[in-house]
C-alpha cells in the first residue's frame, strides 16, 4: 500500500498576540516549517489546501483563501482548495489531502491554518443573523445552550467542566510554546468570571495570532525521506446543517456518527485510542465528544473527567499540549500536529509512553460540522 | 439602552413572520404534507422538502428548552445581564428568543412561558415571559 497517506512534516509558529505580523507571514512561516520539517523543498509541493480562521474567511467578497496564499507562495499546485467547515476545516483539510494523494492526484499536500484573530478584534463576537437582535452573540451563546442542556439532563456539575479546563493547562504547562503555561485549580475555574452561563471565562478557548501546518504525502515519499510519520489509518466527516432550532440539535454532535467510521476504517476501537485530540473551543465540547466517541456514557462525561484522567499521567491523555483552551487556538491543526509529535516521541516533556494510536477531531460552526481522523505510528 | 439592536431584515421568506409579530401573532411554518411545524421558515419543508407550506397561528405558549445568562454586554443596546432562551413552542416549533419579566437566576429549564410582543426599531420582536403563576418560582 505505498500510496497509503502519511503526515510526514509538522510547522507552526509561536501563538498569542502577534501584533505586526499579518495573518500572510505566519502561514508563510508554518507552511516552510512544516516543509522543511519533512526534508522535502518548496517545489516538491504540488497540493494546497487551507483553512482560513475566523478572521479571514473570504477575500473581498471573492478571492478565495488558497488563492492568495498560494500566490504568495509562488506555488504552480496539481490540486487547491480551501475547505469552510469552522472548527471542524483543518482536521477536514487533512483528510481531503489523504484522499487526494491516495488517488494520486498529487503527491506532496500542504496544508495550513493562520489567522490574527487577536489582532482582528470582534471576529467572535459575531450575531447569528435575525438572533442577533435578541443577543444571541458568538460560539458562546450556542455553546452554552448546550451546556446548560447538559447540566440540566444529566446532572453535570460545574466543577466538571472545570475539570477540563484545569487539565488543560497542566498539560499546558509542559508545552514550552504553550499560550497559556500557568496551572490553575478547580477554585480559580470557579472563581473565573461568567461570560454567558453556565460557561465561565476559563470555558472558553484562547484566542489567538498563530499558523500551524501540515505535509500530507505517501508513505512510499516519506520513508525515502527519512523522517518518522505518522500513518492516516482513518477518517471521517459527519455533518448536521438543520438549523440548531431543529429537534435533534445539542442532543448529539456528528462526532457519534464519523467517530465510529473513523475508528472503523482502521480497524481499532476506542479503547485503542493512546491519545485523544478532541477539539476544545468550549469546555462543553470536550464532555459532549467524549460521550459521542463512546470513551464513555452518554451523561457520563462529567465523571469521567474527574480524578485527572484527561490530565498529565492519566489514563486518557487528552491534548497534551494544552488544546485550544491553553496551547492556543490553532483551528485544529496544532491537534494535528501534536498527534504526530506523540506518534513519533517528539512531545518531550509531555511524551505519553508508547503513544500507538491517536485520535483527532475538528467541531465546528453551529455545532454543526465534524472531522475525525485516526493516526498510527 | 443606546440605539437599536441589530435587527433583522424581513425578506420574502420571514416577512409573513414579523408582519405577524406587528399584529401580535405568534405564526409557525406547517409542512402540509406532513404536518412539520418549523423555525425559522425555509423554501421547504426540512424533514420531507415538500414546498406545500402555510403560516398558522401559535397559540404562544410553550417552555423553556435551554437558556443562556450574557454576563457580558456585545451590543450596547442589548445591556447585560440578560436571557436568551431556545423555546419549544407548544406546536413543536423552537425558536431563539430572550427570556424577560424574570430575574436571569430564576430562569429554569422547563419553565412555561408564553409570548409577548416588544416593540424594538421598526420591528416588533416576540419575546417570552414566565406563564401566569411561574413567576420566580424557584
Ligand atoms: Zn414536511
Amino acid at each position: 500500500m505505498s500510496r497509503r497517506a502519511v503526515i510526514a512534516g509538522v510547522g507552526h509558529t509561536a501563538f498569542g498576540k502577534l501584533a505586526g505580523r499579518t495573518a500572510w507571514e505566519l502561514e508563510a512561516e508554518a507552511a516552510a516549517g512544516a516543509v522543511a520539517d519533512a526534508g522535502l523543498e518548496p517545489a516538491d509541493v504540488d497540493g494546497l489546501l487551507t483553512d482560513p480562521g475566523p478572521a479571514q474567511g473570504i477575500l473581498d467578497g471573492i478571492t478565495p483563501h488558497f488563492l492568495r496564499l498560494g500566490a504568495q507562495l509562488g506555488l504552480a499546485p496539481d490540486f487547491a482548495g480551501s475547505e469552510l467547515l469552522g472548527g471542524a476545516g483543518s482536521v477536514a483539510i487533512v483528510e481531503r489531502a489523504a484522499l487526494a494523494v491516495e488517488a494520486g492526484l498529487c503527491s506532496v499536500c500542504l496544508c495550513v491554518y493562520g489567522d490574527s484573530a487577536l489582532s482582528s478584534p470582534g471576529s467572535y463576537g459575531y450575531g447569528r443573523g435575525d438572533e442577533a437582535a435578541f443577543g444571541f452573540f458568538g460560539a458562546v451563546g450556542l455553546h452554552a445552550l448546550a451546556a446548560r442542556r447538559h447540566l440540566h439532563r444529566y446532572g453535570t456539575r460545574p466543577e466538571q467542566l472545570g475539570a477540563v479546563a484545569v487539565a488543560a493547562r497542566a498539560h499546558a504547562a509542559r508545552t514550552p510554546h504553550a499560550q497559556l503555561r500557568q496551572p490553575i485549580t478547580i477554585d480559580d475555574y470557579l472563581d473565573s468570571e461568567p461570560v454567558v452561563e453556565p460557561l465561565r471565562r476559563l470555558d472558553c478557548c484562547l484566542v489567538s495570532d498563530g499558523a500551524a501546518a501540515v505535509v500530507v504525502t505517501t508513505a512510499e515519499r516519506a520513508r525515502d525521506l527519512g523522517r518518522p510519520a505518522a500513518r492516516i489509518l482513518g477518517h471521517a466527516q459527519a455533518h448536521r446543517l438543520a438549523t440548531y432550532t431543529s429537534p435533534e440539535h445539542f442532543e448529539t454532535l456528528p462526532a457519534a456518527r464519523c467517530g465510529p467510521r473513523a475508528l472503523a476504517r482502521a480497524g481499532l476501537g476506542v479503547a485503542d485510542v493512546d491519545v485523544a485530540l478532541l477539539y476544545d473551543c468550549f469546555t462543553i465540547v470536550v464532555l459532549l465528544q467524549l460521550e459521542d466517541y463512546g470513551f464513555c456514557k452518554k451523561g457520563e462525561s462529567g465523571a469521567f473527567v474527574e480524578g485527572g484522567r484527561i490530565g498529565p499521567g492519566g489514563s486518557l491523555p487528552l491534548n497534551p499540549s494544552g488544546g485550544l483552551l491553553a496551547e492556543g487556538y490553532g483551528g485544529g491543526m496544532l491537534h494535528v500536529i501534536e498527534a504526530v509529535r506523540q506518534l513519533r516521541g517528539e512531545a518531550e516533556g509531555r511524551q505519553v509512553p508508547d503513544a500507538e494510536v491517536a485520535l483527532v477531531s475538528g467541531h465546528g460552526l453551529g455545532m454543526n460540522t465534524h472531522a475525525t481522523l485516526v493516526l498510527g505510528r | 439602552m443606546a440605539g437599536a439592536p441589530p435587527l433583522p431584515r424581513p425578506d420574502p421568506l420571514t416577512r409573513p413572520f414579523w408582519e405577524a409579530c406587528r399584529r401580535r401573532e405568534l405564526v409557525v411554518s406547517r409542512c402540509e404534507a406532513c404536518g412539520h411545524a418549523f423555525l425559522p421558515p425555509g423554501p421547504c419543508c426540512p424533514r420531507c422538502w415538500s414546498r406545500r407550506l402555510a403560516w398558522r397561528r401559535a397559540s404562544g405558549r410553550g417552555r423553556v428548552w435551554s437558556f443562556a445568562v450574557y454576563r457580558r454586554t456585545y451590543d450596547p443596546a442589548l445591556p447585560a445581564p440578560y436571557v436568551v432562551a431556545l423555546v419549544e413552542l407548544e406546536e413543536g416549533a423552537r425558536l431563539v428568543s430572550n427570556l424577560v419579566g424574570c430575574a436571569p437566576e430564576a430562569a429554569r429549564v422547563d419553565l412555561p412561558v408564553r409570548v409577548r410582543f416588544d416593540e424594538v426599531g421598526e420591528l416588533v420582536l416576540p419575546r417570552f415571559e414566565p406563564a401566569p403563576g411561574e413567576g420566580e418560582r424557584p
